[in-house]
């Protein structure tokens, strides 16, 4: 019975602490910060050796403090009377402000729409942000009425009627956004998604070593090479391929930069298997095993293990997202303040190169018993004035071309203007509603190419499973 | 059996064959069936009904289609892989703990200067939640910057570095490593316990009859503590099968599969994909496995207890 009472009590803790910060962290992104998958195990854990006398006692304190928190940080202000109530469920973001405060300045810009915040984990748990989102969205009782989404569930919460078809009401202004991020919103040729921010895989490098931005892979490979040899790097080339969501982002820009793809944009027709992405991911392989650019250990590695050698200063180059750049030049946490530069990811010869297409938009809810107060709250929050805060604020790129040229933006964050061109090469994911079980055979199915070489014989295998999956 | 024993001579006396049916009592028990069917019960049948049904969240898919999950499961390479590892993970890691536990405990038992202090620093480990002891490990086994391969390299044990977790041979069995170390403590626990239970006189016979340590200890101590040590055991087998805090943060399931263990991968099938029906038929396959586990142990311990009755 301890098992199942201190489950209840977490779950009062997390109930009443909704807001709690108890990370001072500021990379957002970061891998370490991953919220426990199993937080009963823990407090029964350390829990339960407590008699039943301790145990109520402390179940009764957990109560009243519930109870005593609720009273103190709930409605912190009146709101006027008659406001529409709206709910906003996000993935947790953080810098000089909090999300919390970006919608609490909505709320005082106006009188009419009052929306209460709800805070998921951080985009780095992106899974667990996709659970809690589906759970509450596969009820269809209107909560959350708007929520932020992943640029790769658009097609499932568009596929499964959980996002609402926004055509009508922001049709006339799509024009605002960068293309290829409408296009990442847009599902069965209607908007399902706004805009909110965008981010996209990079390449860093370290200009103090005496090489240009390598066009081509070869060139990289030889620059990579120059700089461990000379021995002042320990690697050449770091990048990730943990089995997880990174592996499939990283595969992206590797088959995007040899013209090839996972799926055809139909979404029915596989070309894993193809010649260019075979050359690809031989590539990939190649570069662990045949020219030993990089270390075996990213077989295990997501962004933040492959992030650490590189702000240490030892390696010369770095696949990662634009987190990293804020990073790179914080001397506390760098030894390589102002000797990075951010470029494209290298390509095949006479290929273009491909970043993967990453970010968080705006939807709303399909069973909102609230559209227009909703999409209002949208509005505002995808406005030049709210993108133009959550940039210098947040440290969240725009998603708005004319956002980008704003001067502010070039005092408080210079690198966002240097990437420009990087975002708006970005490639999507495969887009399907099915692309939760399709990155998964992914994962598998390339982690297996890249630790035991079998390259072929691996994409057939996940091209045989994609099929299956996409068909069904 | 004192307390059957005093059941017996209650119902002689009072000349009843049967207990009496008292709404009353039935009534005081409500609530506690009431709460095992909902938290336990029903939960399981809805599992068992699921499993029978092609649902998945993201889909208006939500049909019967018989047995099908299960045929696909079974045919599913995946599933077959993950359960390997399962019962890879769940022997060894039980043996071991097992074995080093009980070494433990026999020493622990033993009189001597500090042992509250080392019987309670023992604990520590076995304290620190998993997923602290997990980023612990994936510091320490770093291919990199770990200090065991550091450790290693100076000892001439291996020239160049190992890659715990990103090859195939060694993430598993270092995912045992670091179950050993934290959870070997518990069993030390329970086999301390089930040997503070054995009376000393016995050894001390067993000594007079000129019985080497040795002798004493597989004549006597070890048959005596045999139901704790299955006990003890069977429990962290059952355990040990639920496996996911150190794999899910140190691996993810990788590389290669290569670490990918039943629940990790019904995690993923049912949270990730939204697999509601393929990943409950899943889970209870894993059920009956572990139901499977229960029992061998159960026939195991039914035996011991008749022939220390006999």
């Amino acid at each position: 019975m301890h098992f199942l009472a201190a489950i209840c009590i977490i779950k009062m803790h997390k109930n009443a602490f909704p807001h709690d910060k108890s990370d001072p962290e500021p990379s957002s992104r970061s891998g370490i910060d991953n919220d426990d998958p199993h937080p009963a195990r823990l407090v029964v854990d350390s829990d339960s050796g407590l008699n039943r006398r301790e145990f109520i006692k402390r179940s009764s304190m957990a109560l009243a403090g519930a109870a005593a928190v609720s009273t103190f940080v709930g409605p912190r202000r009146a709101y006027a009377a008659g406001a529409v109530e709206v709910t906003f469920a996000s993935a947790k973001f953080y810098g000089r402000q909090t999300m919390a405060e970006v919608v609490n300045a909505f709320n005082d810009s106006q009188s009419k729409i009052h929306v209460t915040y709800k805070e998921l984990p951080p985009p780095s748990s992106s899974t667990e942000v996709h659970q809690a989102l589906v759970q509450q969205l596969a009820r269809r009782n209107g909560d959350p009425d708007v929520f932020t989404l992943d640029i790769i569930w658009i097609a499932e919460f568009a596929g499964a009627k959980w996002a609402l078809d926004l055509d009508q009401y922001f049709k006339d202004s799509t024009s605002d956004y960068f293309t290829g991020l409408v296009q990442g919103c847009t599902w069965q040729n209607k908007l399902v998604a706004l805009p909110w921010y965008v981010d996209s895989g990079m390449l860093y490098y370290r200009k103090d070593l005496g090489f240009s931005a390598p066009n081509t892979w070869a060139e990289l490979i030889a620059s990579a090479k120059e700089a461990t040899g000379s021995g002042k790097v320990k690697f050449g080339f770091l990048w990730q391929a943990k089995q997880a969501e990174v592996l499939v982002c990283d595969l992206v820009s590797f088959i995007g930069s040899n013209g090839g793809s996972i799926l055809q944009a139909d979404g029915k027709t596989v070309s894993i298997a193809d010649a260019p992405a075979v050359e690809a991911v031989q590539l990939m392989y190649d570069l662990i095993n045949k020219e030993q650019v990089t270390p075996a250990d990213v077989l295990s590695w997501d962004e933040e293990p492959s992030r650490r050698p590189f702000t240490g200063g030892e390696a010369a180059f770095l696949r990662n997202w634009s987190y990293v750049w804020k990073i790179a030049q914080s001397p506390g946490e760098s030894k390589v303040v102002d000797q990075v530069a951010v470029a494209p990811l290298p390509h095949f010869p006479d290929k273009k190169s491909a970043a993967c297409l990453g970010g968080y938009q705006f939807g709303v809810n399909a069973s909102s018993k609230k559209r227009e107060a909703a999409v209002e709250f949208v509005r505002w929050m995808s406005s030049p004035e709210t993108q133009l805060r959550f940039a210098t604020q947040l440290g969240l790129c725009p998603t708005r071309a004319a956002v980008f040229e704003q001067p502010e933006i070039g005092k408080e964050q210079p690198f966002m203007q240097q990437l420009k061109d990087v975002f708006l090469g970005a490639i999507p994911r495969p887009v399907t509603p099915k692309y939760p079980q399709v990155t998964l055979a992914l994962q598998s199915a390339v982690s297996t190419a890249l630790t035991t070489g079998k390259v072929e014989e691996s994409l057939k295998t996940a091209k045989q499973k994609i099929e299956t999956i996409v068909k069904a | 059996m004192p307390v059957a024993r005093t059941l017996t001579q209650v119902h002689v006396e009072s000349g009843m064959r049967f207990p009496r049916w008292r709404p009353g009592a039935w009534l005081l028990l409500v609530p506690a069936l009431g709460a095992i069917g909902a938290v336990s019960v029903y939960p399981v049948l809805l599992g068992l009904w699921l499993s029978f049904r092609n649902t998945t969240l993201s889909s208006p898919d939500d049909a019967f289609i018989g047995v099908s999950n299960y045929q696909q499961l079974l045919a599913d390479g995946q599933f077959w892989n993950a359960w390997g590892h399962t019962i890879e993970f769940t022997g060894a890691s039980t043996l071991l703990e097992t074995i080093i536990g009980l070494g433990m405990a026999l020493v622990l038992t033993e009189r001597f200067l500090g042992r509250g202090i080392v019987r309670a620093a023992m604990l520590i480990p076995w304290a620190i939640p998993t997923v602290v002891t997990s980023k612990m490990f994936g510091w320490l086994f770093d291919g990199q910057h770990g200090l065991v391969n550091y450790l290693a390299r100076i000892f001439g044990l291996i020239h160049t570095n190992i890659n715990w977790y990103g090859s195939p041979e060694f993430a598993l069995p270092t995912i045992v490593m670091a179950d050993v170390w934290k959870t070997t403590p518990f069993m030390a626990l329970l086999l301390l316990a089930g040997l503070q239970t054995i009376p000393r006189s016995l050894t001390e016979a067993a000594s007079i009859d000129g019985a080497n340590p040795w002798q004493q200890f597989w004549m006597v101590r070890f048959p005596l503590l045999a139901p704790s040590l299955l006990i003890a055991a069977m429990f962290r087998a059952l355990d040990a099968f639920r496996i996911f805090d150190l794999v899910y943060v140190l691996t993810g399931g990788g590389p290669a599969d290569s670490t990918e263990v039943l629940s990790t991968l019904t995690y993923k099938n049912l949270f990730s994909a939204l697999q509601f029906g393929y990943g409950s038929a899943l889970s209870t396959l894993m059920f009956v496995t572990e139901i499977i586990i229960a029992v061998g142990f159960g026939i195991f311990l039914l035996k011991r207890f008749r022939e220390v009755k006999l």
